[in-house]
């Protein structure tokens, strides 16, 4: 019977759990081979993002010519990192300036999409989690449905909704839809499963406290993990979100997000158009597509490397054993 | 309400917190304790509702209309027209022939990497293996777009850094290199699994830590040496996660949109423009305008995503008993 079954969820520590047993301490074969496999595939990994980011810094012909040696390390300067800055940044109507127009939409709408999406996840944790309910298992199941399914499945019936309301092209519309975000009330259900005790929440009820209270008072002020795994989750979903401020924001130059203005970057590129090139006054080659798209993941790259630990922790409550 | 529709949900809480509450003034108590459940789910169900529910039932509506012509621009209702309309479009079996061209690709391999990989670096105990973990999960950190842009630099033979690789099979323009169908599914398996094998080797890797250190002690005390190890005790316990990737990969190919979407704007539209089921949606949407087939598109898609996401909450073993 289902209900004499408890949801264990599976300690996921992972940076202090260092399996004894496995790993040979001696060179062997297997050894070897398991570190020249691993390393074999990091070069794979580590090679073309090397080579991608040095391009940014070196020169259109060269890169054309491919010259600059090994990964074309040898060919980078700042003068060429400032050349194609110009020309990213001067492309769009009357003296440029789209690109950084675009990097602030994104902010706008990733910050706020990641806001709405923890002040709806982190009180509906809680409440799945530890308060009992009718349709609480419905609620949960469709979360969790919601959750799996490609977000890109619902664009165009997303679209269909905001254009019936004369809202296409406007921002705030992207940040309500990126505002929900079922994987989060996920890992705050999962926050609160394995750090808030029941008796916890019996207690207060025994202090007299209401269940709004309980969680103000009690359950905020230790969700801290939780804020910040959903936050940071969100944001590098809305961030990187191409087919949403696609099909609501392309048809608004000013709003649109740095990921559709890449695309448009890449469309008006001498190698890839030359007739819209040809009437730009900048020039998009592979440097300055390249140093656009660096610039773009800067934030999300420094997020990443910042929060690692943190990350892999959160990443692995994404997948818990019942 | 009554306690037996509520029975399965009480049970549980009460279990783990350990504490029987025979005095309870049940319903007043439970009345309360609803009201509470609700205002704090109250945010969420409003998205859930704006975002999730209301598009789906207005895409249902608009599928069921007939869509609006210069000669009758007002719509009516039109059954399941739009259906048989995006059914019989000649594009549509040829998008979902394409998918499964590299779903037959990459899954395998995506899978392959993922277990083979997080078993590395499982057997790879210390600074080593969390290094080599955080490499792998790096490009993650590229999704999208810019997965896409080093790609380009990757696939453009004019400046690859596997420019001899691509010279030498006859490739000497990015259009030649996308644009025959052949390579196709080849190009977009490697830039899914280059963006996506990360994360999951982070996931899987989780479930290999979550194996009690006793149960592999006591093999390797038995004899077990890594090898099996790996085969007759890892490899068992991580079954879960593999069906999970295998399923959410899956899913994941149906939406594919953004790389063919993008590789055909570099290969000069050497591609066809509705290669991917959503491509096609999105055609019906902004170059048809028909709109009715469009929703009727993405409820398709939707219909199957939504088998596939049932599959992994109730069968995947990955989410807790009590959704079972």
């Amino acid at each position: 019977m289902a209900s004499t079954k408890k949801l264990v969820v599976r300690d996921a520590r992972l940076e202090s759990h260092v399996p004894r047993v496995v790993g040979s301490q001696h060179w062997t074969p297997g050894r070897i081979a398991r570190i020249a496999t691993m390393l074999f595939v990091a070069a794979i990994f580590i090679f073309p993002m090397v080579g991608f980011v040095a391009m940014a810094f070196r020169d259109a012909d060269n890169v054309a010519a491919g010259s600059d040696g090994f990964l074309g390390l040898g060919g980078m300067s700042w003068d060429n990192v400032m050349f194609s800055w110009s020309q990213v940044n001067g492309f769009g109507p009357g003296g440029g300036g789209l690109f950084t127009t675009w990097i602030g939409n994104s902010l706008i709408v990733s910050v706020g999409g990641a806001v709405l999406a923890v002040l709806g996840a982190i009180p509906a944790g809680y409440a799945l989690s530890r308060l009992r309910f009718r349709f609480r298992r419905l609620v949960l199941i469709v979360t969790l449905v919601t959750m799996v399914i490609p977000n890109t499945v619902l664009v165009i019936p997303l679209f269909l909704e905001v254009s019936a309301i004369n809202a296409v092209g406007e921002l705030w519309p992207v940040v309500v839809i990126m505002g929900f975000y079922p994987f989060g009330v996920y890992l705050s259900y999962i926050h609160f499963m394995t750090t808030m005790p029941a008796e916890l929440v019996e207690a207060a009820r025994i202090d007299g406290l209401g269940e709004v209270a309980i969680f103000l008072q009690v359950a905020t002020p230790i969700s801290k993990q939780a804020v910040a795994l959903v936050a940071f989750f969100a944001f590098v979903a809305n961030w990187t979100n191409f087919f949403l401020p696609l099909a609501l924001l392309s048809s608004n130059q000013q709003n649109k997000t740095v990921s559709i203005g890449l695309q448009e970057l890449i469309g008006s590129s001498p190698l890839f158009n030359p007739t819209v090139a040809a009437g730009l006054d900048v020039k998009l080659y592979m440097p300055q597509l390249a140093l656009a798209t660096f610039l773009s993941m800067l934030p999300l790259l420094a997020l990443f490397i910042g929060a690692q630990r943190f990350l892999m922790r959160g990443q692995t409550v994404g997948a818990v054993k019942g | 309400m009554t306690s037996s529709t509520i029975a399965p949900d009480r049970a549980r809480p009460a279990r783990s917190a350990g504490t029987a509450q025979p005095s309870r003034k049940h319903g007043q108590l439970h009345r309360s304790e609803a009201r509470g459940a609700w205002t704090l789910l109250a945010p969420y169900s409003v998205l859930l509702l704006v975002a999730g529910i209301i598009p789906v039932v207005y895409a249902l509506v608009t599928a069921m209309q007939t869509p609006p012509t210069p000669l009758n621009p007002t719509v009516s209702f039109g059954g399941v027209q739009s259906f048989i309309t995006v059914v019989s479009d000649f594009r549509f079996l040829q998008t979902f022939i394409n998918i499964f061209s590299v779903i037959i690709v990459w899954l395998p391999i995506m899978l392959l990497g993922i277990v083979g990989l997080a078993l590395l670096v499982h057997a790879s105990p210390g600074r080593f293996g969390g290094t080599m973990r955080f490499i792998y999960y790096i490009p993650g950190a590229l999704a999208g777009i810019a997965n896409f842009v080093l790609w380009v630099y990757l696939l453009n033979p004019a400046q690859s850094p596997i420019q001899g690789f691509l010279n030498a099979i006859g490739l000497d323009t990015i259009k030649a290199v996308v644009a025959s169908p052949a390579n196709l599914p080849v190009i977009l398996a490697g830039m899914l699994f280059f963006q996506g094998v990360g994360t999951w080797i982070v996931i899987v890797n989780g479930g290999l830590n979550g194996i009690a250190d006793e149960v592999l002690e006591a093999a390797a005390i038995d004899g077990a040496n890594a090898w099996n190890l790996t085969w007759h005790i890892k490899l068992p316990m991580i079954r879960p996660w593999i069906g999970y990737a295998a399923l959410m990969n899956l899913a994941y190919g149906f939406q594919l949109f953004l790389e063919p979407y993008l590789l055909d704007q570099v290969a000069s539209n050497a591609l066809p423009d509705q290669w991917s089921p959503n491509q096609l949606g999105y055609a019906f949407a902004f170059s048809n305008f028909n709109f009715p087939a469009a929703a009727a598109m993405s409820l398709i898609l939707l219909v199957m995503t939504l088998a596939i996401g049932l599959l992994i909450v109730f069968r995947s073993g990955i989410f807790g008993e009590e959704e079972r």
